[in-house]
């Protein structure tokens, strides 16, 4: 099994990075997961390992939301006491003057970019994308299948890339 | 990788992007995985592809919840944020470097060595290879999260919480306990904090100390009855190790401080010797500088870390440098 692990982590993380929407989380989770394999040792696995693998990792993944209530009441907890006065200056943890101005432009283009999409294309991505709505609520919203809406998000992303890359 | 390599063909990169969007579902299958794993190992360029649309989805994620917390024309201070209600979780580190973050899938995890100290207090060194981050919770609830190729030992003792850093850097978020101080020791400079969020660095016998929040004392290569430097937030110190009363303070921007935790080399007005340096920490294929004027140039700005290709193409950009690439090293030299 630690050698299947080792065959598949680069790959493990690639999918939990999509799903925890950050690579870090990701690594980090499939960090732990190795420290399950190792617990089970060198057993046969009965069926297919990798499937077993992505079992493990997903119900790793579960555990881990379900006690991230807790740890993000702990950082909002520190979030409201970064605006704080320091003399008469204010210190606030914001992005530079420079860096928002950087991303408001990359939106900017992106925006202009939406509204040459077909307008259901780009309702689902405003949606989903912007209004940080999950697949199954954009697909409620708009009245639609959730295969639709995957089609009209993954259409409007490949738009954007091939026009912002 | 050439740069003709990464002109990624449209067919994959669409490939990709149906993957992700799936992967995104609420619904992924241990079908979904078998056939994206599958998928994957077909070519290298099929995750190259991947890789690439995870790091642009990343950042427009990011630009997204900017725009939203930061409505255009609002002034700069964090007391109006708030008004904006996430709809996602609350707690979501945001992708910047997929690229590096798949480098670091290929490297051990950070090797843990316990030993018995002195006078039995518990002791752990923790290193972390090229190309890998991780972060570390201690007993006391502090956590630290160590920048890639950096070591470092935490000893706790009944009165005091020792870390000794070796070539590395760190942010800590050290829990609040003013009976045991936490203390870091970096070359011949110690920090002292009760709690407080700061980030460290030692490389190459050069420590730089910012403070996030909280105080801070830091104590450079200073005679014993000399009183520390206090240093509050936004504010940073530099010092070379050996050298007396060369300590500077100055200010920092707060947002700025562990930058690299967000996949982000935020410089001001540093050598590019430094620069290749972080870069070597982060990819296996060595940066090297081929003559002394490029060493000695000096660069302000942020660099996102994802591939190290494009890494260095951006910093041709940034700097009068050209560089030559090769299998097994880049090499920048003097425009």
């Amino acid at each position: 099994m630690t050698r299947l692990y080792g065959e598949k982590r680069a790959n493990l993380v690639r999918v939990f990075a999509a799903r925890l929407r950050s690579v870090s989380e990701a690594e980090d989770l499939i960090q732990d997961l190795y420290l399950k394999v190792q617990a089970l040792g060198e057993v046969e696995v009965e069926g297919d390992g990798s499937a077993l693998l992505f079992r493990m990792a997903n119900n790793l993944m579960l555990d881990r939301l379900r006690s991230q209530s807790r740890a993000g009441a702990r950082d909002e907890g520190w979030r409201s006491l970064q605006g704080m006065v320091l003399g008469d200056q204010q210190v606030a943890d914001v992005p530079s003057a420079e860096e928002v101005v950087a991303g408001r432009q990359r939106l900017g283009v992106m925006m202009a970019a939406l509204e040459t999409l077909p307008p259901q294309v780009a309702r689902a991505f405003t949606l989903h994308k912007l209004d940080g709505l999950s697949q199954a609520e954009t697909a409620v919203a708009m009245g639609v299948s959730r295969s639709s809406v995957e089609k009209h998000v993954s259409a409007a992303l490949k738009a954007l890339m091939a026009k912002l890359t | 990788m050439t740069r003709a390599q990464t002109d990624i063909d449209a067919g994959i990169a669409d490939a990709a992007i149906d993957w992700l969007v799936r992967l995104q579902g609420e619904t992924v299958t241990e079908r979904d995985w078998l056939d994206f794993d599958a998928w994957l190992t077909a070519s290298p360029a099929h995750a190259q592809a991947y890789d690439a649309v995870l790091a642009f989805d990343g950042r427009l994620d990011l630009d997204a919840r900017r725009a939203k917390a930061e409505p255009a024309g609002a002034p700069l201070t964090a007391a109006q944020g708030g008004k904006v209600v996430p709809l996602r979780p609350a707690r979501r580190a945001w992708i910047w470097s997929a690229g590096a973050a798949i480098a670091a899938a290929f490297v051990a995890g950070a090797v843990l060595l316990p030993a018995s100290g002195l006078l039995g207090a518990h002791e752990t060194t923790y290193v972390t290879g090229v190309g890998e981050r991780r972060t570390v919770a201690l007993e006391d609830g502090s956590r630290i999260e160590m920048n890639a190729a950096s070591r470092m030992t935490v000893r706790f003792e009944r009165h005091a919480r020792r870390v000794h850093m070796g070539d590395a850097q760190a942010f800590f978020d050290v829990a609040k306990d003013s009976s045991r101080p936490f203390l870091v020791s970096a070359g011949d400079t110690q920090v002292r904090v009760v709690g407080t969020r700061f980030d460290v660095r030692h490389r190459d016998g050069q420590v730089a100390v910012n403070v996030q929040r909280g105080l801070v004392e830091v104590r450079p290569n200073l005679p014993r009855d000399a009183a520390p430097f206090r240093l509050r937030p936004g504010q940073g110190l530099s010092h070379r190790k050996g050298q007396r009363a060369d300590a500077r303070v100055s200010t920092v921007a707060v947002e700025e401080i562990g930058g690299w935790r967000q996949g982000r080399l935020i410089y001001r007005d540093q050598p590019l010797s430094q620069i290749a340096g972080d870069m070597n920490r982060l990819f296996p294929r060595p940066v090297k500088l081929g003559d002394a004027e490029a060493a000695n140039m000096r660069l302000s700005g942020v660099l996102i870390v994802d591939d190290q290709d494009a890494m260095v193409d951006r910093l041709s950009h940034l700097l009068p440098v050209r560089t030559t690439t090769t299998d097994d090293a880049i090499v920048i030299r003097a425009r």
